[in-house]
């Protein structure tokens, strides 16, 4: 293909050029030529070519009369640097020097970081899954790491194709200026939840429903002394409440799910958030009437004293996660009820409510 | 912090590159081909490199605001370009938002216009 465009050009420009140095600057030309050609489209090349010779041509009759004779090398390759770059001359031609232009690369980052976050956090659950069903979990983890990362590529190339492909088509983007700043969201409220924190909960969320429906387990064994342990398990009390916290749990999955497509604060956000956590409240308080909450037996030998203090110390740690548990979510409702009341006070200045 | 000769560089070409089509639309208002539309360009101060002058002469011609012709001249074949009825109303336009602008540009700036034109420019 090059040798043929090369070839053409140079039939153009006369090889029967009577010195060799004059055959060498037309060669030089025929170069350059041919190099912009290839990358043109098809139906305008040989029109634009005609005329980026004629005004090569134009340069170097002006060049060779303001130097009083012919053209060498060297002036001529500053001539053809001076119209630019085959690559970069073609490309103007082309008119499209952008991928994604102004009017869509707003728009472009905002829908990226909701399909990566979405892509990262499933394919994180996906590979946290399967590492906790794997007798191997930190190989299987490593392992799929890598897989979850290409996931998080291949939809970064799908939403770049698409939004190329819009750009391409001239897609209408009309629908961009219907926005109403009376329901922009109240980022003055409460910061929005970052793509990080809200793949990391849900991940963590997915975990969790996981191990409560008992499709994946943890290991519940606590070692006392060489070669004896003790095995934990939930007691009776949890299921009075196996079914709160699942749909709790669910709950709470959906609304980390939302946070990634809508990250901002809203009021019904935080009325869920209370109901949440006030429901979350009552099954602790339903808890911590039913002690005990988990049981312990010994596994391999271990002897009652052995398990007398292993059960001591579970109850701690459990009433203690409870207590902490309780006053977190306590402080939590204390902060949702602030915010749903500083925005029921609307203010004559939006600044005065500025987080 | 100071300012990056990038910086200047990029807003340099920013408020040249609508001034450069509006300079070549009121050169073309008499027929040129393209080496003498860029020595008449850069004679009146406005220099452009042909990389991206051909393209934006194809581009207006495209936009209907352009016609042009080949013709035989100085025994060579040249594209002569001209500017089209509807390129005349269009620089009409483009003329008096120009001069506007200009009128705003100096009341703000509250000096007279610089006298040096448009040099060593891409578009």
């Amino acid at each position: 293909m090059t040798d043929h465009l090369v070839e053409a050009h140079l039939k153009f420009h006369d090889m029967n050029a009577p010195d060799d140095g004059e055959r060498k600057v037309k060669d030089m030309i025929a170069r350059y030529l041919a190099a912009v050609e290839r990358r043109l489209p098809d139906d305008a090349a040989k029109d634009i070519i005609a005329e980026l010779r004629e005004a090569i041509d134009s340069r170097v009759e002006a060049k060779e009369a303001e130097l009083g004779r012919a053209a060498g090398d060297d002036e001529i390759a500053a001539v053809l640097k001076d119209f630019g770059h085959p690559v970069v001359v073609a490309s103007r031609y082309s008119g499209n020097d952008h991928l994604i232009g102004p009017g869509y690369y707003p728009w472009f980052w905002h829908v990226q970081r909701i399909a990566v976050g979405l892509a990262i956090a499933i394919g994180f659950g996906i590979v946290t899954i399967r590492a906790l069903g794997s007798e191997e979990p930190f190989r299987a983890a490593f392992r799929g790491i890598g897989s979850a990362l290409e996931i998080a590529l291949v939809t970064f190339g799908v939403v770049t194709a698409l939004f190329i492909a819009a750009e391409r088509g001239k897609l209408d983007m009309k629908w961009a200026a219907k926005w109403d700043p009376k329901s922009l969201p109240r980022d003055n409220v409460r910061q929005p939840r970052t793509l990080f924190e809200s793949a990391f909960t849900l991940v963590f969320d997915i975990v969790f429903l996981l191990f409560w429906v008992k499709v994946v387990q943890f290991p519940n064994e606590i070692p006392v002394r060489d070669g004896a342990s003790a095995a934990l398990a939930f007691s009776p009390a949890w299921d009075v409440v196996y079914w709160p916290i699942l749909v709790l749990a669910v709950g709470v999955t959906v609304v980390h799910l939302a946070d990634i497509l809508h990250p901002a604060w809203s009021r019904v956000r935080s009325v869920v958030s209370i109901a949440g956590h006030l429901a979350g409240l009552g099954i602790l308080w339903v808890l911590y009437q039913s002690q005990p909450l988990i049981e312990v037996t010994p596994v391999d030998g271990a002897d009652l004293d052995e398990i007398a203090r292993v059960v001591r110390m579970v109850w701690g740690i459990v009433n203690v996660s409870l207590g902490v548990a309780a006053l977190i979510w306590v402080v939590t409702i204390g902060v949702e009820v602030w915010r749903l009341l500083r925005t029921a006070r609307a203010p004559a200045n939006p600044s005065q409510v500025a987080a | 912090m100071p300012i990056g000769p990038d910086i200047i560089e990029a807003l340099r070409l920013e408020l040249r590159r609508g001034s450069l089509i509006l300079a070549v639309l009121g050169t073309l208002r008499s027929e040129k081909y393209g080496y003498t539309l860029k020595t008449e360009l850069g004679e009146a101060g406005v220099d452009i490199d042909e990389g991206a002058l051909y393209p934006m002469l194809r581009r207006l011609e495209a936009q209907g605001l352009l016609t042009s012709e080949w013709r035989e001249d100085a025994k060579r074949q040249k594209r002569f370009y001209r500017l089209s009825a509807d390129g005349a109303a269009a620089l009409e336009h483009l003329t008096q938002e120009w001069r506007g602008m200009n009128r705003a540009l100096e009341r703000i700036l509250g000096g007279p216009p610089a006298a040096a034109g448009l040099k060593e420019g891409r578009q």
